[in-house]
């Protein structure tokens, strides 16, 4: 039997797999189970919207933008408000920085429901992701009382934002935060100890502190292996440093980490909206700015904290009422770079685990 | 040995919780025949308004919604007929296009065009969602809004009134405007990706659309 020659073989996972969260290809050469080489094929979802936007005016790009990164649409319509406004020198009313503090929390809330749903899911527990929805749900259902729209906003404008909250709206989103808060819990309780999740969890796709900062990993994923590194406190932006929460860090880098922190974040941000809805007052909700606004001709490079890692806008005016160039970072793709790097030499299970650990979302790789 | 036993007591706590939620009613609705009331503000169709006293269009063919939309989804014509003043000769929503993001709405100063909560307008056929002046102001006939315009605006009468479109001249009306359909303009428009700005031209159409 020892002179048995087995050989490797090449697979497709995807585009169309329903694990890789959109349309990724990954070519695996497999060796028996055991996934020997990972190449990530992206561009399936290639829109050109950084072109896109160069061909229109600056409250134009809101609505091409929501696009870029859709789960979190608000982070989108807000990083490029914030780089036109810091090229423009607009100061921006105090109730609209509360209001857009609420949506980007309410909104990284939603997206880490969507992560804690869809790991779960891949990794073969169908019950989360049936129990994170129902509770992503009354958040979309917030976002539409606001602005009218569940998923692709253009809520946050340059200047401030849109429309003012619906008077129904306080009551129900301090209601839903304090349910989401207590449903975390739930899910921990459901989740944590489970020995079929702790054994595919724990220590697995364990990524050290060096190898992602040399590969430019950011915001969970890097504060799961032990790096203390948020945008919210180190670069400041918005009126972040009015409020009173925690920045959860976990040591050991692996799937049940970066699982574990996105929990607790969410948490964090429940926080955060809370403190948002007790200290927000009345006044004007938006700058005065023109249908065809005009920043001043110069460049800028913008960056926040979004829940999958740092979202950035590197923007350059040339002084018309259209950008010259728009280029915008999603934290997607240095993680998607670094999956070859961890998912080498590891099961095809364990793939499928790590892979939707880093969250990847691939409109946001592709653009 | 103790490890299983953890384990299994983990599970039956898990289960435990999940048992609770079948004495729980579904949050979901059993969609065609129950349906979610949608907030007042929900972004769906697009509809073009009527005045509530004589039922003709709000729009005064101003171009502003057609230069705000970010899709170039909405096509306006509308020559200046003998009298100098602005005929609306055609009004078309492509709702392949748009992106339902209410920058139109909000360009708007005369209240002649909204975002509905309407959202059952799915089709087999394409070309059906190219909506023409009078599909547009009949959906939108039933939709309640906040007038915006100014009083003095209303002695101006818009060309298609209600009359008109509920008439048997519409379908030759109509017929005319589908022969008219200037596709090939549009599609170019998407190839070269860029969107028309006639703002550079004209750099006031507000004044205009009131005169």
């Amino acid at each position: 039997m020892s002179n048995l020659r087995t050989e490797e073989f090449d697979i497709n996972m995807g585009p169309h797999h329903p694990s890789t969260h959109g349309v990724c290809r990954l070519l695996l050469t497999m060796d028996g189970e055991k996934v020997v080489k990972v190449v990530p094929y992206i561009g399936y979802l290639h829109r050109a919207i950084e072109k896109i936007c160069e061909n229109r005016t600056y409250a134009m790009c809101i609505p091409i933008l929501d696009r870029f990164e859709y789960v979190t649409a608000m982070s989108c319509n807000y990083v490029f408000s914030l780089a036109a406004e810091r090229l423009s020198g607009i100061e921006v009313p105090e109730r609209a920085e509360y209001l857009r503090v609420i949506m980007l929390e309410l909104n990284r809330i939603a997206s880490h429901l969507i992560f804690f749903g869809t790991t779960a899911m891949d990794i073969g527990a169908l019950t989360p992701f049936l129990y994170a929805l129902r509770e992503r749900e009354y958040i979309m259902d917030l976002f539409e009382m606001t602005c009218g729209q569940r998923l692709t906003y253009n809520y946050i404008r340059v200047g401030g934002v849109s429309k003012d909250i619906p008077n129904e709206f306080t009551p129900k989103c301090r209601e839903t935060v304090a349910t989401i808060s207590d449903k975390v819990e739930e899910y921990k309780r459901l989740l944590n100890g489970n020995p079929i999740w702790k054994m595919r969890t724990i220590g697995v796709g364990k990524l050290d502190a060096d190898l992602a900062l040399a590969y430019g990993v950011s915001g969970p994923i890097l504060r799961a292996s032990g790096v203390d590194y948020d945008l919210r406190r180190d670069d400041p932006y918005s009126i972040y440093d009015r409020f009173d929460y925690n920045i959860p860090i976990y040591q050991n880098g692996d799937v049940y980490d970066r699982y574990m922190i996105r929990l607790d974040e969410i948490q964090e941000s429940c926080k955060i909206v809370a403190q948002a809805l007790d200290q927000i007052e009345d006044g004007p909700i938006r700058a005065k700015v023109s249908p065809n606004f005009k920043p001043a001709a110069g460049e800028t490079y913008t960056r926040i904290e979004n829940s999958r890692g740092e979202m950035g806008v590197y923007l350059v005016s040339d002084g018309t009422k259209k950008p010259f160039r728009v280029k915008a970072r999603g934290g997607s793709y240095p993680h998607l770079q670094l999956l070859p790097e961890i998912a080498t030499n590891c099961m095809i299970a364990d793939l499928v685990a790590i892979f939707a650990s880093f969250d990847v979302i691939l409109p946001e790789v592709d653009r | 040995m103790l490890e299983y036993i953890k384990g299994f007591f983990e599970l039956v706590k898990g289960l435990g919780i999940t048992g609770k939620h079948l004495t729980k009613h579904a949050v979901t609705l059993q969609y065609p025949e129950e349906k979610d009331v949608m907030p007042e503000r929900s972004r769906g169709v697009v509809v073009l308004l009527s005045d509530k006293e004589d039922g003709s269009l709000n729009c005064t063919s101003c171009l502003l919604c057609m230069k705000a939309c970010p899709t170039a989804a909405i096509i306006i014509d509308a020559p200046r007929g003998e009298d100098k003043k602005k005929v609306l000769k055609k009004f078309e929503l492509d709702f392949s296009l748009c992106c339902y993001c209410g920058l139109c709405e909000e360009a708007c100063n005369f209240s002649a065009l909204k975002l509905t909560g309407k959202y059952e307008y799915s089709t087999g056929n394409k070309d059906d969602l190219i909506w023409d002046v009078h599909k547009l102001q009949d959906v939108g006939r039933d939709v309640d809004y906040v007038d915006k315009r100014k009083k003095k605006v209303k002695k101006v009468a818009p060309k298609p009134t209600v009359s008109e479109a509920t008439d048997e001249i519409k379908p030759t009306q109509s017929a005319d405007k589908i022969e008219t359909k200037p596709v090939e303009i549009k599609t170019d428009k998407i190839k070269t990706d860029k969107i028309e700005t006639p703002q550079d031209k004209d750099e006031k159409p507000k004044t205009e659309g009131e005169a």
